[in-house]
């Protein structure tokens, strides 16, 4: 509601009423409590391997203690450790430059219609297909690698990029290009919430520049900004089969992660304890991250507004200026074309034949056609898909059915105070856990059972792993509920029906999230697969990997299999961006 | 869900499970001799292990391969009796007839505990002729030979050496073949018993020094130290006959399919042997290889495959493609293979196995190969003062590996 007289405008917005709806405590009757049941159960997959593992990490021979700890002062460890960190230094650098891309595209708006998709793709493919991409890129031959190319062009040599040193700019490239979209769409969806009254007071007040951001857009954004971080250092720290697929085998050492380092350990038969303490190691960094991550959650600064009345669309954000809009596409259209280019390069790679794109780059004009493609089919490609879908499909139907009731128990199914802190606080950790702390003794669980190789145990691992997020996401869009509607439901005889009814119509971007999310990590899994089933399964990504080893000389076909792999998440992730981005933001809101 | 769906799509369905090394090229290739099997009364699965092979006998390798397609031969004896875990080979597959040096590896007690599929030639190097014409030169005979024809080439504005350096094991390679020329005694004593250790042994030291002698020597590897270390033994092929940047690389017998799909011309294909390091000794002969081993527990469709796959036809669509040569057997391949197979044949030939992997983890990838990878950072076109501290500072190295 406006009201505009002699230039100065009033206006009346509602907010949110933040806080318990309804005072004093509510009924507690025990029926909800088995809405937790098979989420107990799953995540005892998980939560019975880690205390195995801990338990393993501080036995000795000679009693309890730190002794395995000792595996730390070994200097791989130790450089893996530091390796580690630095890829944490790397998340956070990554925030930093997607929050000013952010900014930049929603002040200039034009930005928006390019930049989306060509983000987004990047977000969607799986870390073995980037790491690929950026080695295609990065070539140490003239002939093959473009940045050589052009370097060789330039300067008359060309420096060897995935030589010692150098392959960390391949790495961070990689590691950029995937996670940079999911930064800029989630600080974009902030910065659009923020209500426009408080942006014109804040303009009225005169306050720009940079006061403006420290007083505006870095606080109002603090709860996503948490979102953000934790993801992307959560994913630093997990850095995996990214290292495996860049870094040539003589410098593997000197990129060791903390997490390849477990796996040497555990795959050569160093002693259990010993491999244990690392697993331990790892988790403990993350859980710390985790938990400053967290604590910035909970702060919740100020309400939502609930629009009363359609606002006037005259006092919207005012346009830029015709300059600045053209800027804009120019600058859009630019950062665009940059950040497709590995897909160029990767879909034109494998339009070569295998000798050609053995042999040249991308922009070969000779040797054009499927034949890769058909090389990719000989490798049971096909097979391969076949399986990745049966196991992405199961295990996205089990997450579904088994976190969305438990999401409701947490919200609003009358847990005490206390309960439910010990349950969120068990999901984050669960969350955040890696697979190294879970793969070993679960292995051997599932080999004893009988169903080591199969699918179905795969599919249930990552249902289990996929849970604590997917509880996480959408405990937060339920307990955001409109007040007026849950308290209604509270107060009503159906009480639950009623809430349920709510949950379908408002909390359909949160569901359509998890099930997009967790079909997607599925398919573009590698760790899980790799540690838990074994290499030689036949998931995509194993497949894929397992082509890769003599990179160069397959290049034609890994880039074949690479762009097969790629459409199905390529395709849903751009589909379903914006309610993925929606139901991401939905308990971050600030 | 469960009951709807059959076994096959949970994954569930017995099947032979082989563990194998080989990607690209060659993991084709052997789907086609399984395809070549005809009809069998098992679903066969290949699991592509890569370098990470031996963790196939690892407590912890998720499902456990039923036949295992080794490609260490030099890793059966400690199977066998560290960890107990293979199975003898039935009698009847236990094939004699084959070469001597197979026995040592896989017989004890009477019991064999693998079966040779597919042997390797590790002394091979492969050269373009049309360089060697121009500049006028024959593959040397010599090492000392060899030397003189890297400095002639470089000198002629080619580069001799494209070295892949980006694998372990061609370093190693390189190293065997030097040792077995130079101490053949002292080789097969590091091959069977566990002391001394190689770093302890002079002629190891001095083996190190005669191969810093031809890395060290500016301008002869390709692209230089930082492009060899990204190489792996297809590129080094491909910079050779593909690129055309350099004269010849190190590369086995199994190479010939990389070489001829990326040559640029179809022609100009040689290879040479590895060249005696002193006038009068025999020329070193490395000798690798893929066995075939059941690890415990085996079952009937596994041992029935090894049959089948033992058959000396069975391998034949793989030696159409190239690059595969059988124990014993000298005809069918292309004029290269032959003759690399005659010399695998040839009574008094100098034939040792790998050493690298009959040395446990002190021969792999933490071992020699991160060894012989810093001692080709530390000298390579660096020239040959820089070597005698190198050939410390990796004996040193070695040694802390060793303890």
């Amino acid at each position: 509601m406006g009201l505009q007289t002699n230039g100065l405008s009033l206006e009346i917005v509602g907010r949110e009423v933040s806080g318990r709806p309804v005072a004093g405590k509510p009924r507690r009757p025990a029926g909800p409590y088995l809405l937790g049941l098979p989420a107990l159960l799953l995540s005892s997959l998980l939560l019975i391997p880690i205390g195995v593992t801990v338990v393993a990490a501080f036995r000795t021979s000679s009693g309890f203690g730190f002794g395995n700890f000792a595996v730390m002062g070994d200097p791989g460890a130790l450089r893996a450790v530091g390796n580690s960190l630095a890829w944490v230094l790397v998340a956070f650098a990554l925030v930093v430059v997607g929050f000013f891309l952010a900014l930049l595209s929603y002040r200039l708006p034009g930005l928006t219609s390019f930049l989306q998709p060509a983000l987004v793709i990047p977000f969607a493919v799986s870390v073995l297909v980037s790491g690929a991409t950026f080695r295609l890129i990065f070539d140490p031959t003239p002939e093959r690698g473009t940045v050589t190319a052009v370097w060789t062009r330039l300067f008359g040599t060309s420096p060897v990029w995935l030589g010692p040193g150098l392959f960390w700019l391949v790495l961070v490239s990689a590691f950029g290009w995937t996670w940079l979209g999911y930064v800029v769409s989630l600080f974009r969806a902030g910065l659009e919430a923020i209500p426009d009254d408080v942006t014109r007071t804040i303009a009225a007040e005169g306050v720009t520049g940079w006061r403006r951001l420290f007083a505006l857009e870095i606080p109002l954004l603090r709860p996503i900004t948490g979102v953000v971080t934790l993801t992307l250092v959560i994913a630093a720290v997990r850095v995996f089969d990214l290292v495996l697929i860049v870094v040539p085998g003589s410098m593997q050492g000197s990129a060791d992660v903390l997490g390849l380092n477990w796996w040497r350990a555990n795959a050569n038969g160093a002693d259990s304890g010993r491999t244990a303490a690392l697993g331990v190691v790892l988790f403990a960094i993350v859980a710390a991250v985790a938990v400053i991550g967290v604590r910035g959650l909970r702060r919740r600064r100020w309400a939502m507004p609930v629009s009363v009345v359609t606002p006037d669309p005259s006092l919207g954000r005012p346009k830029p200026s015709k300059v600045v809009r053209r800027f804009g596409w120019i600058v859009g259209f630019a950062v665009s074309l940059v950040w497709i280019f590995p897909a160029v390069v990767l879909v034109a790679t494998a339009l070569h034949s295998p000798r050609e794109a053995g042999l040249h780059g991308w922009w070969s004009l000779s040797g054009l056609g499927f034949s890769s493609f058909s090389a990719a089919a000989n490798i049971g490609l096909f097979r391969a898909l076949l399986s990745t879908v049966l196991i992405a499909g199961a295990a996205t139907a089990v997450l579904l059915v088994i976190a969305v009731p438990t999401a409701y128990l947490v919200a609003w199914g009358g847990l005490p105070q206390w309960l439910g802190r010990v349950v969120m606080a068990m999901f984050v950790v669960l969350a955040v856990t890696p697979v190294q702390m879970y793969a070993a003794p679960l292995q051997d669980a599932i080999g004893a059972a009988g169903l080591a190789g199969s699918r179905i145990a795969l599919a249930l691992v990552h249902a289990a792993a996929g849970l604590p997020f997917a509880v996480l996401l959408l405990r937060s869009a339920f307990a955001s509920a409109p007040p007026a509607l849950v308290s209604e439901a509270l107060l009503g005889p159906s009480r639950q029906s009623a809430v349920l009814a709510t949950v379908q119509r408002t909390y359909r971007p949160a569901l359509i999230a998890v099930a997009v999310l967790e079909f997607a990590l599925v398919w573009n899994d590698f760790i899980v697969g790799f540690l838990i089933s074994g290499p030689g399964t036949t998931p995509l990504s194993l497949v894929l990997w397992g082509e890769a080893r003599q990179f160069s000389a397959s290049s034609g076909t890994v880039a074949a299999a690479a762009v097969v792999a790629s459409v199905v998440p390529a395709v849903l992730m751009l589909t379903f961006w914006q309610k993925v981005v929606r139901g991401l933001t939905a308990g971050s809101r600030p | 869900m469960v009951a709807g769906c059959s076994s096959d799509v949970l994954g569930l369905r017995r099947s032979v499970r082989v563990a194998v090394s080989w990607s690209g090229q060659e993991l084709h290739a052997f789907h086609d001799v399984l395809d070549g099997l005809g009809k069998l009364d098992y679903p066969v699965e290949v699991v592509p292990l890569g370098d990470d092979i031996s963790t196939a006998f690892g407590a912890r390798s998720g499902r456990r391969p039923d036949l295992v397609m080794l490609p260490q031969p030099g890793l059966v004896p400690r199977e066998r009796s560290e960890r107990n875990d293979l199975q003898a080979i039935p009698d009847e597959l236990a094939n004699p007839g084959r070469a001597r040096l197979w026995e040592d590896l896989l017989v004890y007690d009477g019991k064999t505990y693998g079966v040779p599929f597919k042997t390797a030639h590790k002394s091979a190097v492969w050269y373009r002729p049309s360089v060697f014409r121009d500049v006028g030169v024959e593959p040397p005979r010599l090492w000392s030979d060899w030397l003189t024809l890297n400095k002639t080439l470089s000198d002629a504005g080619v580069r001799p050496l494209s070295l892949a350096a980006g694998d372990g094991w061609v370093l190693t390679d390189f190293l065997e073949n030097v040792l077995l020329g130079i101490a053949p005694a002292v080789y097969a004593g590091l091959a069977t018993a566990t002391d001394p250790r190689p770093s302890r042994r002079p002629e190891f030291a001095a083996a190190l020094r005669l191969l810093g002698s031809m890395w060290s020597a500016p301008g002869t590897l390709a692209g230089g130290v930082k492009r060899s270390l990204v190489q792996q033994f297809p590129d080094a092929i491909v910079e050779v006959f593909g690129h055309r940047r350099a004269a010849m690389v190190l590369a086995s017998d199994f190479a010939e399919p990389v070489v001829r799909s990326f040559a640029a011309d179809p022609d100009d294909i040689g290879v040479f042997t590895f060249p005696a390091l002193a006038p009068g000794a025999a020329a070193p002969v490395v000798v690798g290889g893929d066995v075939m081993v059941l690890p415990k527990p085996t079952s009937d469709d596994a041992v029935d495959l090894v049959r089948r796959l033992s058959d000396p036809t069975a391998v034949d669509p793989w030696i159409r493609q190239g690059g595969f040569l059988v124990d014993g057997r000298v005809s069918g391949y292309s004029p290269e293979l032959t003759r690399l197979a005659e010399q695998l044949t040839a009574p008094n030939g100098l034939l040792q196995f790998d050493l690298s992997d009959q040395l446990g983890p002190v021969g792999g990838i933490n071992g020699l190969w991160r060894v012989l990878t810093d001692f080709l950072i530390r000298i390579g076109d660096r020239g040959s003062a820089v070597v005698p501290e190198a050939v410390d500072a990796a004996v040193n190295e070695l040694r802390g590996v060793e303890s």
